[in-house]
């Protein structure tokens, strides 16, 4: 087939211009079809198939059958998963604020136009592209008690003691990994941030300074009201991370000590593979599902309103 | 839903490549305020930048010194004589022996070339489609892989976990290549169908008229405009599928066949006979090596991703 076919065929005749429109929607269709084909078997099924074993009482092997809604309601009296809930939406208020605060002053350091911010936002983005995986392994050695790293420098400052154990306790591992997430995730709002700000033009700033503005009064009435969208977008992504989050707890606390530093993910992780709960799983996997989509919309649907 | 900057500058952060690292010219207005704001205070810009960014940079840098250091110096109280035996014995004693880290790095490095080669292939494929082809149900399976992209692929791990077993990908490095890849496609496509859209009309019709077939066209002729895009999409798959975790440890259940995030685990719980956190730290500095190389190395692919992440909506 050749590329004629695809548009332009206004001087030729009526049959040849619908075969060729025809031709042309099949090429189109075949070149479509692999991301389709992937995408259908390894996003769209798992998605169906989850919703479909949550209503059953879904064994590792033998036969099943339809327990309606049982699942859903097991979930409301599942310590594990309302524990994890609890947590999780703990972990993300915790994070949350700090992140964006963090990444927009990174963002207000990196947009200058001045040499040297190139390289200041390569280094500060480091961390967010080394990811939370390697990070942890990290911080597992640096926080432990005597020998780590964190207590040496925070015990010279007189804040903790240099035998803290700080994975072993809920609240201080709660801690050292906001600590963590703060320092690794923030350089992905600064580069949101950055791009927004670089879309600013500068006349702006050049009337409100005419207009006897500071810094701080441009930087409130010129840069934040039109950092509307890029800041949602950084929440969003930010909020939607920090549900989703696995890595960091499995690997620095193991959810402990008991279950008291286990994320909704790891909850989901522990009743499928540990209790090999297929079906309760799969309901708590909806869950998840529904929430992560609820505050991707809500986000959505006010950051639209807000930007009429 | 487009942020500000990334609807002004779409247009020029696809067509040309930035020398720069992303940053797109803020017309002369900035360079003459810039003049005006250098003669006071650069030198205190410099400050302020380099000790933020060595915020971020320096413990980076710190662990690679401490996997350095002998075990018995990790896992003692901090002292200055504790650097005065850096080597590499750390990296010998994972890379050989009964340690051998360096499957695992052979298994991360097969996954995540697969991952970002099949979404570049694949995403390259769609984006063609979706951009340059008219045909009925367009948008809404364009709008099919845009939803795809909503979906955590932490939210379908234990269906996917009953559909893997059922095909046979559970303990294969393909088969979690494939999975990698169907959650990179949805932003592979998205970049890529951007990139078609970009390739100006004339270009198109001047293929057009000297009769090129429809692959004839994308390898000769559409090319080296998207590039770019390609890099970026490959770029993202290989970092997600070196630095992931959650999917492989539920995928890969064989010590052999993990990849490096995973066998790391191993080292952390001592699995492997004593825990060492000498051979841990050197485990993560290997994991890190590539992606600040790649990173580095291809930054503007990087930047150009987020730019048009931040079009997404």
């Amino acid at each position: 087939m050749t590329i004629s076919t695809l548009t332009g065929t206004r001087h030729r005749t009526g049959d040849r211009r619908s075969a060729q429109a025809r031709r042309n929607a099949r090429t189109g269709l075949v070149l479509i079809v692999p991301a389709l084909a992937v995408v259908g078997v390894f996003v769209i099924y798992p998605l169906g198939f989850g919703v479909y074993i949550s209503l059953t009482n879904w064994p590792l092997v033998g036969s099943y059958h339809f327990t309606g809604l049982a699942n859903y309601s097991a979930l409301a009296h599942n310590p594990l998963f309302l524990g994890s809930i609890v947590f999780t939406l703990k972990y993300t208020a915790i994070v949350t604020l700090p992140i964006l605060a963090v990444g927009y002053g990174l963002a207000v350091l990196v947009r200058a136009n001045r040499p040297g911010a190139t390289i200041f936002r390569t280094l500060v983005f480091l961390p967010f592209i080394i990811g939370l995986t390697t990070l942890s392994y990290m911080s597992v050695v640096e926080l432990q008690p005597t020998s780590g790293t964190a207590n040496f420098l925070l015990s010279k400052l007189g804040i903790v003691s240099d035998t803290t154990a700080w994975l072993v306790h809920a609240g201080l591992a709660t801690t050292a990994i906001c600590v963590l997430v703060v320092w690794a995730a923030s350089g992905l709002t600064m580069m949101l941030l950055m791009a927004g700000m670089q879309g600013i033009p500068e006349q702006l700033y050049e009337s409100a300074r005419v207009d006897g503005a500071s810094w701080r009064e441009a930087e409130w009435h010129v840069t934040l009201p039109l950092l509307r969208r890029p800041i949602a977008l950084s929440l969003i992504i930010s909020v939607v991370g920090s549900f989703l989050a696995f890595n960091q707890f499995y690997i620095m606390t193991q959810g402990g000590p008991g279950t008291s530093t286990v994320s909704v993910v790891m909850a989901i992780y522990d009743t499928a593979f540990t209790q090999f709960n297929i079906g309760l799983a799969s309901a708590m996997s909806v869950v998840l599902v529904i929430i992560v989509g609820l505050i991707t919309f809500a986000q959505f649907y006010f950051l639209q309103r807000k930007a009429e | 839903m487009a942020s500000p900057g990334g609807t002004r500058t779409g247009g020029a952060v696809r067509d040309r490549p930035m020398a720069d690292g992303g940053t797109t010219g803020r017309g002369t207005a900035t360079r003459r305020s810039l003049r005006r704001r250098r003669g006071g205070g650069h030198g205190w810009y410099l400050i302020a930048g380099t000790l933020v960014s060595a915020v971020f940079v320096v413990p980076l840098g710190w662990e690679v010194i401490r996997s350095l250091q002998p075990e018995s110096a990790v896992i003692a109280a901090p002292s200055s004589a504790s650097f005065s035996h850096l080597g590499i014995a750390n990296y010998q004693a994972l890379l050989s022996g009964s340690d051998d880290i360096l499957r695992n790095v052979i298994n991360s490095l097969i996954v995540a070339v697969l991952t970002a080669i099949l979404t570049a292939l694949v995403a390259t494929l769609a984006g063609y489609g979706f951009a340059l082809f008219r045909f009925r149900g367009s948008g809404l399976l364009f709008g099919v892989v845009l939803v795809a992209f909503m979906v955590p692929f932490q939210a379908v791990l234990t269906p996917a976990f009953l559909e893997m077993h059922d095909l046979h990908l559970l303990n294969n490095l393909a088969g979690i290549g494939l999975f990698y890849t169907a959650f990179n496609l949805p932003f592979g496509v998205y970049v890529m169908r951007n990139s078609f859209l970009a390739v100006p009309q004339e270009l198109i019709d001047a293929a057009r008229a000297d009769g090129a077939s429809v692959m004839r066209m994308l390898v000769w002729v559409l090319r080296p405009l998207i590039v770019p895009g390609i890099a970026t999409s490959a770029l993202y798959a290989f970092l997600f599928a070196w630095t992931e975790f959650l999917a492989a440890l539920t995928f890969l259940t064989q010590d052999g066949l993990f990849t490096l995030p995973v066998a790391l685990i191993n080292v952390e719980a001592g699995n492997y006979g004593a825990i060492n956190y000498g051979l841990l730290l050197a485990g993560a500095v290997i994991a890190m090596i590539p992606c600040i190389v790649v990173y580095v190395a291809l930054q503007r692919f990087y930047v150009r991703g987020l730019v048009s992440g931040a079009l997404k909506g």
